[in-house]
């Protein structure tokens, strides 16, 4: 694995298309607790992130990733999937 | 806020080579950026330079909102008569790329260069982060991230750019173009040559079309092979006889809805794998977030009724969870993870999965599950 930036979420973000706004809607319309500005910190890599709200950002990236025709590239973490299909996320290191 | 103009995130740099100033950019370039880089220019057209040199080999990344940067920058130095160079690294080429590996990094350059005269208005607002929590936060976000109004021909030249670097990247691509809809209709604005202009007309002439029901429905579709293609009866003989064999059209969205598609058409039938499909994602996303930059702010009313759609959501989501939590006795968390691997799994989204779920409900397990159609 090569060294993963920080914002890689943002990364991805960008990458589908969605402002903080919509990927924020996208969040809590799937449960995110967090604020607008702690979903930056996430984004960004400022904070991190617990695994369950991880997951929520990343499920909400990658179901626009789906739309557009792509598939899921935001890595969930170890509770959602632990078989080679996905690459895990293992949090910040 | 520091998160949000944090300085190290990009940064231009000015230096000068005889008769040239070279122009670097470092970090990222998105929304903000486009105004330091602006500045950065104008300071180089004030001092009358004949070339310059735009050095991209230290950025890191370039969003939606840097393309138009970019193709507003061509245009500037085009209008004050200085040659524009770019230098580009294979870095920025794999970042923009997605990751993939390209030897052909100077047709990056070409692409640049082929942008030709576009418009230059774009506007400033600069932005700004509330520290209201929550809801007024993100209203607040949602209406600065779709307020940076961007002149349409910056907007088409940005796509121009956008449709030149998908044909690269994207493998076995012949033309790629972008339809919008404008005026009710679909429009073909940036396409990589004549035939992909024909191609888009034709389906828009016959109502029928991987792009039009791209544009129309919001999700991708993949022609594989015309040859036994039978969803587009009146379109396909016509894309036949002009040599195309396969296509692939990704929707594209402004503020959540759909306004348009990125098409890519290729010569060879089955030639777009999976890998392609996820590059041309990938720009279609980028598309949609020049798109959705360009929209000039959205009404109160869209704002209040997106945000009634997604209390909605998540009510549907939180009643399913509820369900998983109730019948396999787990924690919210837990019961969250059920649904996400569900939906995964079966390839429905996550709110389709819930609302399936919060329809069974009440009722015996009898196998006569509700599914809920629009």
């Amino acid at each position: 694995m090569t060294e993963r930036a920080l914002n890689e979420l943002d990364t991805f973000r960008q990458e589908a298309g969605l402002s903080h706004g919509e990927l924020w809607l996208r969040y809590f319309e799937m449960g995110g607790m967090s604020s607008g500005l702690e979903l930056e910190a996430f984004l960004y890599g400022v904070l991190l992130p617990s695994a369950h709200d991880h997951d929520v950002i990343a499920h909400a990236i990658n179901e626009r990733f789906v739309e557009l025709g792509g598939n899921h590239p935001v890595a969930y973490s170890k509770d959602v999937w632990s078989d080679s299909k996905f690459q895990t996320w293992t949090g910040g290191e | 806020m520091s998160l949000i103009n944090d300085p190290s995130r990009f940064k231009v740099t000015t230096s000068f080579e005889g008769r040239s100033a070279v122009l670097g950019l470092h970090g990222r370039v998105e929304s903000l950026a486009a105004f330091d880089l602006w500045a950065a220019m104008k300071g180089v057209i004030d001092r009358h330079r004949e070339t310059v040199v735009l050095d991209l080999t230290e950025l890191e990344f370039i969003g939606a909102a840097g393309l138009v940067a970019l193709a507003d920058a061509e245009k500037s130095f085009a209008e004050a008569g200085v040659e524009l160079t770019v230098r580009t690294p294979s870095r920025l080429v794999k970042q923009l790329l997605g990751g993939m590996e390209l030897n052909e990094v100077t047709r990056l350059d070409q692409a640049l260069a082929r942008l030709g005269h576009l418009g230059r208005e774009q506007a400033g607002g600069s932005s700004h982060s509330s520290n209201r929590p929550n809801f007024e936060a993100s209203c607040e976000d949602l209406r600065r991230m779709t307020a940076i109004p961007t002149a349409a021909d910056v907007v088409d030249g940005a796509l121009r750019l956008v449709v030149e670097l998908a044909q690269i990247s994207v493998g076995g691509a012949d033309g790629v173009s972008v339809s919008l809809l404008r005026h009710g209709g679909l429009l073909t604005v940036a396409a990589t040559d004549e035939t992909v202009m024909e191609m888009d007309t034709d389906q828009y002439a016959t109502g029928e079309g991987p792009c039009v029901d791209a544009s129309r429905r919001g999700r991708w579709f993949h022609a594989e092979s015309l040859e036994t293609e039978t969803r587009w009866p009146s379109f396909t003989p016509r894309a036949r006889a002009l040599g195309i064999m396969a296509i692939l059209s990704s929707p594209l969205t402004a503020f959540e809805e759909p306004v348009g598609a990125l098409n890519i058409y290729s010569r060879t039938a089955s030639t777009f794998d999976r890998e392609d499909q996820q590059t041309a994602a990938v720009f279609a996303g980028k598309a949609s977030g020049i798109l959705s930059d360009a929209r000039a702010g959205a009404t109160e009313t869209q704002v209040a009724a997106r945000f009634q759609e997604a209390l909605r959501s998540r009510e549907i989501i939180a009643t399913a969870k509820g369900i998983v939590m109730e019948r396999e006795s787990l924690n919210e968390e837990d019961a969250f993870t059920t649904l996400l691997r569900q939906s995964i799994k079966s390839g429905v989204s996550l709110l389709d999965r819930a609302e399936s779920f919060a329809l069974s409900t009440g009722r015996p397990k009898t196998g006569c599950e509700h599914q809920q159609n629009d």
